[in-house]
């Protein structure tokens, strides 16, 4: 049964006489019971398209030059929600329509209780009812969503809860009033990849339970494998290719969607690893890092914060090793712990047979060209306020690499051409540089110290796919050519099934498991491993092949 | 590469932060105004002796020409005089700023020591010669300036002269009245203009410099740092300043640069509070840990990597602070405790309610021109919080 329909939606935002057109004649239909997956690259529209369904666009910001949207009730009467008043949207929201957001850290009012913000859309939407009826209905939501304790967790803020219980509790609110529509945009993004499989599976349970359609916006092909019924792919705005979604993803027709899937990092051609001389470069052994629980008014050591635990590991030269684990489980901590910007509880690292564990920050600074960082945010991995040419140049200056300036600025444009980014960046500013651009240039400031050892903690996470597949083979070519050790900290198996030749899993600051990349991948010792690998599919050839139609 | 096409991508560079902020400012018609306003009273306090000064700029006696003007010019004067250049020159200098504020700072201080071993003005001034001279006939030519009474002539010539409202006098022209002394309130004015100005930046400029390392190293190193710091600037909060400058004033005397000094090390507690909180959050940031992963020292850490970004509110709060330092000042002059003969805005007030009467004059202009400043100020702190604020700028994204 059909249940919405968006035909030949355009939306342009902006605001006075410029517009920019963000969403380009859009049509799509989603029935009852179906998942509808709108997958695209930052930027594309598929956000904007969710908005301006709901009418959530800021006021005055936007215009729709052509459209509809039609909502169709159980006996087949459309209703138009695009240019709806408020009084039409309200009814609407919540009730017809549910939203799901993508952070679960601040789509909660940290004020109130789950019980007292679920409760107010049901008394919204459900004049009617008793107190008791709508406490009954909240418990019986919180028990859907498998919240544990449920009778408990209705008085207790949302500071209590993880980011996986949180954004369950954000599934219950949005179905309290059971909704025929369920909009999700990127509601897993924010999520470990276990906690995403579980949400995933829940919603999937709860779509069939209550036959709801559900669009859902997301980035990930994974996702889209596990979720979807109809994909539609975005790009600029347009929907380029719609279709069911094992054969989109079989057999993509776009030339958009087969860059797209080419660009995952599981498909991407694996390039051949020389053989190396066996050359240890860095050594950690028994490291631990504990952090004091202070209590109390006398502020005593009451405990102690196990965030690394006792682990042990080399890098050699011209390899990667992957550190993989989900976020809390301590590889940050270690990464920092290595390049000595947090102390360690106990343990030593080596770095070339040197002990540094223990060096002044004096003593550490001229062997800090020797190991270099490459961080996770593009948004503040490089200083706003410095054009990049000082941001490449300084580091030189004060490690005395290169006689004078000129000949500093010299080697700091070999090196972006190396990164593969224009000369003319070094004259700019980084807010002028996308993401994907940013990350290339905070790898050219570690690389303009010609490091033994570069760290890298989670640096494409934040990026597009396609963006991802450039940067992954920028730094395996790296790592090849100038026979660099590199510890790559991540969360995503296809990056560590392309990049790495060895791996190491982290789970509750110790490791699980150590080995090459592929013994580790086809067989698994240790069931926490086991887990991680099956909580997102990841979409070679053999897992398509078993996608059914 | 080559030098040449290193220079023709110099071409392609894009404005630095401070251009970029300084744009923005410049679009709000509020800081335009304030802008404006601090502008004027610079170049009235700079060019103060030739605006309002009982000595002839121009005068010719039994052939002789001669500029009483210049010869009174005082050393101070003089160090004012020569900022005013060095600002205009330096302008144009393109240089980063801090490197054309030291050297601003270094000319000023060089041109104070020779103006103050060079300039000689006459320590004896009699206001009234000029006037009796022309009176007699002796003047054949004469140019005096736009207003020509100095800030400390009591027109003792016109004998049993006091408080006159303005153009009441009918052989003379007072645009804004006399005070109780009978000297021209229009030229104490413009004088005062200095006051309000230095009070303005020198006290700020001391209490951002004290701030702004305090916090910064109570923000970088945190721990026991930052503690005692935390305990340092609660001390100081708890000081009452205008009681310290009352008991300053009575065991001291009375001294515009020991007001300076006392408004200055009372208020780098807000500062040392805004940076100590901007270096706390820029700490964790990834470029931050990068260059400490570069190994660069930690004075290029703290002041080229954190100080710039952490720089925003505390411009801000710099613009409200000139502000109040003016309003503290003119709140002591006006309580009588500020300087005896100088003139000052605070000073006049105090004199429009002394009297039996009430003497609308002596309020209005000069609490105007407190009115002016301090409201130029707070404009120019507010715009420049609305160009600071990246949230402002961001209606454009999608």
């Amino acid at each position: 049964m059909k249940l919405l329909e968006i035909s030949d939606l355009s939306t342009d935002l902006g605001g006075e006489s410029q517009w920019q057109s963000v969403v380009k004649h859009i049509s799509l239909t989603i029935e009852s019971g179906q998942t509808y997956c709108l997958v695209g690259e930052s930027g594309s529209g598929k956000s904007v398209t969710a908005l301006s369904m709901m009418g959530l666009l800021p006021e005055n910001k936007f215009r729709h030059p052509s459209g509809s949207i039609k909502l169709f009730t159980d006996n087949g009467n459309g209703q138009e929600l695009l240019g709806g008043d408020n009084a039409l949207m309200r009814s609407v929201r919540g009730g017809k329509i549910a939203m799901i957001f993508q952070e679960p850290m601040t789509s909660l009012n940290p004020v109130q209780t789950i019980g007292d913000q679920l409760d107010e859309a049901l008394q919204i939407h459900r004049p009617d009812w008793t107190a008791e009826q709508r406490n009954e209905r909240i418990l019986a939501a919180l028990k859907e969503v498998m919240i544990p304790e449920p009778e408990s967790r209705i008085k207790e803020y949302p500071h209590r809860l993880s980011g996986g219980q949180r954004q369950r509790v954000m599934i219950a609110m949005a179905l309290i009033c059971e909704p025929a529509l369920l909009i999700a945009d990127e509601p897993t993004t924010a999520l470990d990849v276990t906690v995403q499989a579980e949400i995933l599976k829940l919603m999937r349970d709860l779509q069939r339970r209550y036959g709801m359609g559900m669009l859902f916006i997301t980035h990930d092909f994974g996702v889209v494998a596990q979720i979807a019924d109809i994909v539609g792919v975005m790009r600029y705005g347009e929907l380029v290719e719609t279709g069911p979604t094992s054969e989109v993803l079989r057999n993509p027709q776009h030339v958009y969607t087969q860059s797209l899937i080419a660009a995952l990092p599981e498909r991407l051609p694996r390039p051949s690893r020389p053989e190396k001389a066996h050359q240890t470069l860095l050594e950690v052994n028994d490291v631990a890092v504990h952090f004091p629980v202070r209590r109390g008014l006398l502020r005593r050591v009451v405990d102690h914060f196990r965030a690394v635990d006792g682990v042990s590991f080399e890098v050699n030269a011209g390899e990667v090793v992957a550190l993989v684990g989900e976020s809390g489980c301590g590889k940050t901590t270690l990464g920092r712990a290595i390049l000595r910007l947090q102390d360690v509880t106990r343990g030593q690292i080596l770095l070339n047979g040197q002990d540094i564990t223990h060096l002044s920050a004096k003593e550490m600074r001229p062997l800090r060209r020797q190991m270099q960082v490459v961080f996770q945010d593009p948004g503040s991995s490089l200083n706003p306020r410095l054009p990049i040419h000082t941001s490449l140049v300084e580091p030189m200056r004060v490690q005395g690499i290169g006689a004078n300036d000129t000949e500093r600025t010299e080697r700091a444009a070999a090196f972006l051409e190396r990164v593969e980014m224009p000369t003319d960046s070094l004259w700019r500013y980084p807010h002028e540089f996308s993401g994907g651009q940013r990350q290339r240039l905070a790898i050219a400031r570690a690389l303009v110290l010609e490091p033994k050892f570069i760290l890298c903690d989670e640096i494409t996470s934040a990026l597009d796919v396609s963006v991802q597949a450039g940067i992954l083979k920028l730094l395996r070519q790296l790592v090849d050519e100038d026979n660099i050790g590199m510890l790559f900290i991540t969360h995503n198996m296809g990056v560590v099934d392309y990049l790495a030749d060895r791996m190491l899993v982290m789970h509750k600051a110790q490791f699980v498991e150590s080995g090459d990349t592929d013994s580790v991948m086809q067989a698994p010792k240790s069931d926490y491993t086991r887990t991680l690998l099956a909580a997102v599919p990841r979409l070679d050839d053999q897992y398509l092949a078993s996608v059914s139609t | 590469m080559t030098e040449q096409a290193l220079n023709r991508h110099q071409q392609h560079r894009s404005k630095p932060w401070g251009k970029q902020v300084l744009a923005a400012l410049l679009k709000r018609h509020s800081a335009r105004i304030g802008l404006i306003w601090i502008g004027i009273l610079v170049v009235i306090a700079t060019f103060s002796p030739f605006l309002a000064s009982s000595h002839p700029l121009y005068m010719l006696v039994d052939g002789k020409v001669s500029s009483p003007l210049l010869a009174h010019l005082s050393a101070q004067d003089w160090v004012w005089l020569a900022a005013f250049i060095f600002t205009v020159l330096l302008a144009k200098w393109s240089r980063p700023f801090w490197q054309k504020l030291l050297l601003w700072l270094g000319l000023v201080a060089v041109s104070a020591v020779v103006a103050n071993t060079l300039a000689s003005p006459p320590t004896l001034i009699i206001y009234e010669q000029y006037r009796e001279m022309q009176a007699a006939g002796e003047l054949d030519q004469v140019i005096y300036a736009p207003i020509p009474y100095s800030a400390k002539d009591y027109l003792r010539d016109y004998a049993n002269t006091g408080v006159e409202a303005p153009l009441e006098a009918t052989e003379r022209t007072h645009w804004f009245g006399t005070d109780e002394n009978g000297a021209d309130v229009a030229s104490r004015m413009i004088h005062a203009s200095r006051i309000a100005l230095g009070i303005g930046f020198i006290a700020t400029g001391i209490a951002l410099v004290i701030g702004t390392i305090i916090g910064g190293l109570m923000g970088y190193f945190s721990g026991i740092v930052d503690i005692i710091g935390m305990r340092l600037v609660e001390i100081f909060e708890a000081i009452p300043t205008l009681f310290l400058l009352l008991s300053f004033v009575a065991f001291f005397g009375r001294s515009i640069y020991m007001m300076m000094v006392i408004i200055g090390i009372t208020a780098w507690s807000g500062y040392a509070r805004y940076v100590r909180a901007e270096f706390l959050k820029l700490r964790q940031q990834d470029f931050v840990q990068a260059a400490v992963a570069c190994g660069l020292p930690l004075r290029s850490i703290l002041f080229r990597h954190m100080l710039p970004n952490g720089l925003a509110p505390l411009l801000v709060a710099t613009s409200f602070g000139v502000a109040s330092a003016i309003l503290a000042e003119a709140t002591l002059s006006f309580l009588g405790l500020g300087l005896i003969d100088d003139p000052s805005w605070g000073q006049l007030l105090n004199q429009a309610v002394q009297s039996s009467t009430f003497n609308w004059w002596l309020a209005v202009f000069p609490g105007g021109a407190i009115f002016m400043t301090v409201f130029a100020y707070n404009l120019l702190g507010e715009a420049l919080r609305d160009a600071v604020d990246p949230h402002t700028n961001r209606s454009r994204r999608a």
